[in-house]
């Protein structure tokens, strides 16, 4: 690797003058620098559609089947629903009253879209999307990683508009494709062939070449001022070279090598727990290998349908979204709860694995230095308010666990969409006061290192986080 | 000449009866108190001292200062800017009066505004008003001592119009160099605009390394767009016959037919319908399936079927086209349609929309069509009706390669009637007998876009030879200027190294002239250096000077003819320029220049921001409104004055409705004429503007009076200053208050009153205007306060006062700041004080030419200032 970046290291060189250098300089060679031991900080967001089970006080399956805790900020009890998250109890944190307020009064079917960019994406007519969070951070954590980000669902591809199949989506507020097939997602990571990126690479080199000598003889022409101002365009040609070199160096690397004994590479949706496992086994494997720093991951798609209502078969149960519907038939609440416990139960592995592994710096084990985060964009009855969110991890990026973190004023029990008790409640009046969760979004952004004030439109933080 | 003195007599003569007649009950009109205006104009009397030549050397005229000047200022400025007191930390006594070598140039420029716009000393100063006659020497001895020193200025700074194509002349200069007439710079980052409003300032023009690889994709984007290689692809072609889907339809199991002839047609006649005109059976139709033809070549019908569909206004007709449109190409879709009846006061136009549900709650529908297009012929003789939709833009159905059914992969195509049929028995409806569908569509053959790149050529079975011809005619556009073999042959190297990668000689050369695309000279307006030395600020060279033109008037690259005028180096002759300077605002793409001055001008993207406009027909009205004013003015050649004032608005049928002004039915703005009592007329009363200087709910004052110093007088206010007191809207006593007495309150802080009486008087004048530009007489039940006092202590009653008072005594700076304003966006770049005399002798020479916008565009155009670097 040193041997093929020799040629890069004198090109830069050569042209290694003045301030537009310096920072790209560091990143490029992050590797192979002193900073190196740097701890990479991470953000991974799983959703699930359909939301979760949220009874009335007055039913008497509030107490075992609610989905939020019961109890307050730091004395809290999970119910039956996140029991399976008690050995991670202090390393998690629970969050409710927060939602996107565009969104509030949109039916929770069409609202995969905007759980992490906080559009309004609305319910019908003209469609448009903004960029999502992970997105936001890959463009400054991207060009540390040969990937910058790790876009993946159970049913794949793009999906519709108010029908996402991806949590992902561009500045542009494009959606960006997800993978779902164990195998392709691991062959990108693990398995690359590197040819055609080449080809195209040393195409780019030319021109870039080519633009800087042609740069050059036009500022020959030109004023001393108006050199100045040329000068920036070459800056950023220069900048682009730098990047390249960057990628190049990419292909020039070893792929890492990972142990893949335990990866069922052909595992799919209607295998749940085997193809669940796999794909948070594949997260793991990209960030334990420094591939990527970012990743989403979709369970299913809102509205049931497809590999979705698979999922929910792992624990004996009919379709996944049917079970939203059921919940006033005898065990409905149990039966959404289950699931929504399978769910929780295959993030607290994911995330235990993480705790179990050092992080390769030395600084502390891997979940700490990673903000994993998991919900959806609905409570009950697709009413677009009051997501069900649980983080875990992030100490070392400052964030304190343990902790059940209620906003909002008006349903501090948490019952379903404070008085709405039905499925055509989503359009109903809006009791309970809830916060911005663009609001947690900022702070989450601020702790990973990139400089914001805002986002969707969105400023400010949420107090105690 | 004769009869123009006598005009003039007759006009003085006229005036000094008005201003005898002059008594606060009988005001005088508007347009009289334009006359009036131009009569004080200082532009008028005598020639400006920058149009004569500057001396070797200018020294300062210090003896006049020293005889005429000071006395002056010691009698009437002194006991307020003096030693004693020094209002405005102003010291006139302190001054040097040394323009040209002293520090004060900029505190002397207060000065000469102050007093050039009567706003010093103050109305109620009795004690220390300026005659006339005095106050015209100590603003004709500024004004030349200000040209002086602005012109040494211009000397010895160095300023440039050397800048990067904005976002829109970037997509203009893309879409006329290809030909594609769709939206290509989408993907660029949004660009702000600078202080003075513009978007085009040098200085604010960035580059970055995310920008320049964006340049490079959508070029390479672009120029696969426009050019093409292997065989013809197979279009795609659907046909909906109304005849057939009548005999589909009517045929059905629950079929419910009806007849033209039966006595309850009445009932369906505005209904959408199939009808036969023929045998009148008629049948309920809004939906329709259709696949592609087989691949037979597809039959133009050209007889008119009897059997057609009826549109009534609203409605539309929702095509499920399956899954078969292709990805990217061009879909056109032609509608030969007509209308039920020819009332001119009834429009109705068609629009197309996008549409897939694939599934419950996942849908979207998006309008495709950038413009409504209307329908005109009579449904006797239905003429076609093509929209061409580049299918890779739009959003499309994702899941319509999958194999599986669900979610659904159906794509529909909606067309529907957007009309302002009004109903009743003969309302008007759209007839429509026959929709084609095709993707993808090309007008021929290889296309145009095609072959203007990669031309006929003997040469084009030899690489080399063909490649230089293509790279020189292609670079020649790009670059906007001749090219040297030198400059090709570098291309060609490039064209070496990629050629072995690709199996064609055109595959291969369009990463070449993608590279083109993202150089500097296609980026940037590039000025070389004059060869010569001893010309200090030279002059532009002749395909610049092509440039700075065309990126002014079109917004994009020159076209042929002025790039072959400028090789010729004729271009500069003053017939060619004013010939051509015409040619090109005849031309359509010169409305580009009215849409994007005046956007920037009047800073039009504060509507983006609002929300209170729910109704989307209002509110584009409102934003095209003040671009079709402005565009009136100049394509007739008009006073500016009528941004202050007119007798005429220029509206379309939503606005007029809005302004109540009956009678105009139409999407299309005209000019008509208005009656006081709509109390609309230029700019100042634009909707868009009244709108967007609201808070949501109610006028806002401040806003307003800061737009009008920025946009309209130039003068805009200093910043507010770091430490200024919010107003507490959550104490009590300041929520009982008016708004008016809050500003009051306000103001009356010692932090804000300087400011604040410079601001808002002008904004209260506004007062009878909501946060909808409605007319009101009344809030909440309160008679409306539109009454104010400005800084100098003249008093402005309303809207009509205020455009009084600034058309009898502001005219100069309205004409100066119009000049200023269109000077910057014409160079591209914020004026300096070395540009003062140079504005100020363009401002003379505009306002003799009495202040015609078409005769300002050339002025400007044939000044030295736009001649030069």
């Amino acid at each position: 690797m040193n041997n093929k970046s020799a040629l890069l290291n004198r090109r830069t060189f050569l042209r290694g003058t003045g301030v537009a250098l310096a920072l790209p300089w560091f990143e490029t060679f992050a590797a192979d620098s002193p900073r190196r031991d740097k701890t990479p900080k991470r953000f991974v967001s799983v959703y699930h559609p359909d939301g979760v089970g949220l009874p009335l006080k007055s039913d008497p399956a509030w107490e075992d089947w609610s989905w939020f805790p019961h109890g307050d900020e730091k004395e809290f009890k999970l119910t039956k629903v996140l029991d399976v998250l008690e050995p991670l109890q202090s390393d998690i944190t629970i969050y409710s009253g927060l939602s996107h307020p565009t969104a509030r009064k949109v039916h929770g079917h069409s609202n995969a879209d905007q759980y992490l960019t906080g559009a309004a994406t609305g319910g019908h007519g003209p469609y448009k999307n903004s960029i999502s969070l992970d997105q936001v951070y890959a463009e400054y954590a991207g060009k540390f990683t040969r990937h910058s980000c790790l876009v993946m669902s159970t049913n794949g591809g793009v999906g519709g508009p108010r029908g996402a199949q991806t949590q992902s989506f561009n500045r542009e507020g494009r959606a960006i494709p997800a993978m779902n097939k164990p195998k392709q997602i691991f062959d990108m990571l693990f398995v690359t062939n590197t040819k055609d990126a080449a080809v195209r690479l040393a195409r780019s080199k030319s021109a870039l070449d080519f633009l800087i000598a042609n740069t050059q003889s036009l500022g020959r022409q030109l004023s001393k001022h108006d050199q100045g101002t040329l000068q920036q365009y070459l800056d950023s040609v220069r900048d682009t070279e730098i990047k390249l070199a960057k990628a190049q160096r990419w292909i020039d690397t070893p792929i890492p090598e990972v142990e893949t004994r335990n990866l069922h590479l052909d595992a799919e949706p209607r295998e749940a727990r085997l193809y669940f496992q796999t794909m948070y086994e594949l997260i793991y494997l990209a960030f334990l290998s420094d591939s990527t720093r970012v990743a989403t991951f979709q369970l299913g798609r809102e509205n049931g349908e497809g590999p979705h209502d698979l999922l929910s078969m792992a624990v004996g149960l009919g379709g996944a979204h049917g079970l939203t519907h059921a919940v006033k038939k005898p065990k409905g609440w149990e039966n959404l709860g289950t699931y929504n416990r399978y769910q929780a139960e295959e993030f607290g592995r994911f995330a235990q694995k993480l705790k179990d592994t050092p992080e390769p710096t030395g600084a502390g084990n891997m979940l700490d230095n990673t903000f994993a985060m998991h919900g959806s964009a609905s409570s009950s009855f697709h009413l677009s308010r009051n997501y069900p969110i649980i983080s875990a991890g992030g100490k070392n990026l400052g964030f304190q666990n343990g902790r059940y973190l209620k906003f909002g004023k008006g349903n501090e029990d948490n019952q379903a969409g404070a008085g709405i008790v039905s499925d055509a409640g989503w359009r109903g009046k809006i009791e309970a006061e809830e916060l911005p969760l663009a609001q947690l979004f900022i702070t989450i952004l601020q702790r990973l290192g990139v400089e914001t004030e805002s986002f969707a439109g969105y400023t400010g933080t949420l107090g105690r986080v | 000449m004769k009869t123009l003195e006598f005009a003039i007599l007759l006009v003085i003569g006229s005036v000094s009866a008005i201003l005898a007649a002059d008594t606060p009950e009988t005001p005088i009109t508007l347009e009289q108190a334009k006359d009036v205006g131009r009569m004080k104009s200082r532009f008028l009397k005598a020639a400006p001292a920058s149009s004569q030549p500057i001396l070797a050397i200018p020294k300062a005229n210090l003896a006049y200062f020293n005889q005429s000047v000071e006395p002056l200022l010691t009698r009437n400025c002194i006991a307020c800017h003096g030693p004693d007191k020094s209002a405005g930390r102003l010291r006139v006594d302190e001054l040097d009066p040394d323009l040209l070598t002293g520090p004060d140039v900029e505190r002397w420029r207060e000065v000469y505004n102050v007093l050039s716009n009567s706003e010093m000393p103050p109305d109620d100063e009795l004690d220390y008003a300026l005659a006339d006659a005095d106050r015209g020497g100590i603003v004709d001895w500024l004004s030349g001592e200000l040209n002086k020193a602005s012109a040494i200025r211009r000397n010895q700074k160095e300023h440039s119009s050397f800048r990067r194509l904005t976002k829109y002349e970037y997509n203009y200069a893309l879409q006329d160099l290809l030909g594609l007439p769709y939206a290509l710079a989408n993907k660029l980052p949004p660009e702000a605009a600078s202080e003075n409003g513009f978007k085009n300032s040098s200085e604010l023009l960035q580059m970055s390394a995310t920008q320049f690889e964006t340049y490079r994709e959508i070029g390479l984007t672009a120029l696969k767009r426009a050019t093409v290689s292997g065989e013809r692809a197979k279009p795609v072609t659907y046909i909906i016959s109304m005849q057939d889907e009548l005999n589909r339809a009517a045929s059905g199991k629950n079929a419910k037919t009806f007849n033209k002839n039966d006595e309850g047609y009445e009932k369906n006649r505005n209904r959408q319908h199939l009808l036969n005109r023929e045998t009148g059976q008629g049948i309920h139709f809004s939906n329709g399936k259709s696949t592609p033809q087989p691949e037979t070549v597809v039959e133009q019908t050209s007889t008119v079927s009897p059997v057609v569909l009826i549109l009534p206004r609203s409605n539309e007709l929702k095509l499920n086209l399956d899954r078969f449109l292709p990805d990217e190409g061009i879909m056109r879709v032609r509608i030969r349609a007509g209308r039920s009846s020819m009332n001119p006061d009834e429009y109705a136009s068609l629009r197309l929309i996008f549409s897939a549900h694939t599934s419950n709650n996942a849908n979207f529908s998006n309008t495709i069509s950038e413009h409504d297009l209307a329908v005109t012929a009579s449904a006797d003789q239905p003429e076609f009706i093509d929209f061409m939709i580049p299918l890779g833009d739009i959003q499309r159905n994702p899941f319509r390669k999958l194999t599986t059914t669900f979610p659904r992969r159906d794509e529909f195509l909606h067309i529907r009637n957007v009309s302002n049929a009004r109903g009743g028995n003969e309302s008007l409806n759209l007839i429509i007998d026959y929709i084609e569908i095709s993707a993808p569509f090309y007008e021929q053959w290889p296309p145009k876009t095609h072959t203007d790149v990669f031309f006929d050529s003997g040469n084009k079975n030899d690489e080399q030879l063909y490649g230089r011809e293509v790279l020189t005619r292609f670079l020649r556009r790009v670059w906007r200027r001749p090219v040297t073999a030198q400059e090709v042959n570098q291309f060609m190297a490039l064209f070496a190294k990629y050629r072995p990668e690709f199996s064609n000689f055109e595959d291969a050369m369009v990463e070449v002239l993608a590279t083109a695309l993202a150089t500097p000279e296609f980026l940037y307006m590039a000025q070389r250096v004059n060869p010569n030395p001893d010309e200090r600020h030279s002059t532009i060279g002749d395909s610049e000077l092509a440039t700075r033109l065309s990126i002014f008037l079109w917004s994009s690259s020159p076209d042929d003819e002025l790039l072959k005028l400028a090789e010729q180096k004729q271009l500069r002759e003053p017939d060619v320029m004013t010939a051509q300077v015409k040619r090109m605002l005849a031309d359509p793409r010169s409305k580009r220049f009215s849409q994007n001055f005046v956007r920037q001008w009047l800073g039009l993207d504060g509507m983006d921001s609002v929300v209170h406009v729910t109704d989307s027909s209002l509110r584009e009205a409102m934003q095209e409104e003040p671009i079709a004013f402005f565009d009136e003015v100049l394509r007739r050649n008009r006073s500016i004055m009528d941004f202050i004032h007119s007798d005429f608005a220029v509206v379309n049928e939503r606005l007029a409705a809005h302004y109540r002004i009956q009678g105009i039915y139409g999407p299309h703005f005209r000019r008509v004429a208005i009656e006081p009592q709509t109390n609309r007329g230029g700019l100042l009363t634009g909707a868009a503007i009244l709108t967007m200087n609201s808070d949501g709910k109610d006028s806002h004052p401040l806003k307003r009076g800061v737009w009008m110093l920025e946009r309209i007088l130039h003068d805009p206010p200093p910043p507010p200053p770091p430490n200024v007191p919010e107003v507490d809207l959550t104490d009590p006593e300041i929520l009982k208050m008016t708004l008016k007495e809050r500003i009051m309150d306000h103001r009356n802080k010692a932090a804000c009153i300087s400011c604040h009486s410079r601001i808002d008087p002008w904004g209260i004048a506004f007062e009878n205007y909501d946060a909808l530009g409605t007319y009101r007489t009344r809030i909440k039940n309160q008679p409306v306060d539109a009454t104010s006092e400005l800084f100098n202590k003249h008093t402005l009653v309303g809207m009509n006062g205020l455009k009084r008072y600034l058309l009898t005594d502001r005219q100069d700076q309205l004409a100066r700041a119009m000049v200023h304003k269109i000077t910057a966006y014409a160079l591209g770049r914020p004026l300096s004080f070395g540009d003062h005399a140079d504005i100020d002798d363009l401002t003379a020479q505009f306002r003799k030419a009495d202040d015609r916008l078409g005769d300002l565009i050339h002025l400007i155009i044939s000044s030295r200032i736009f001649n030069s670097k």
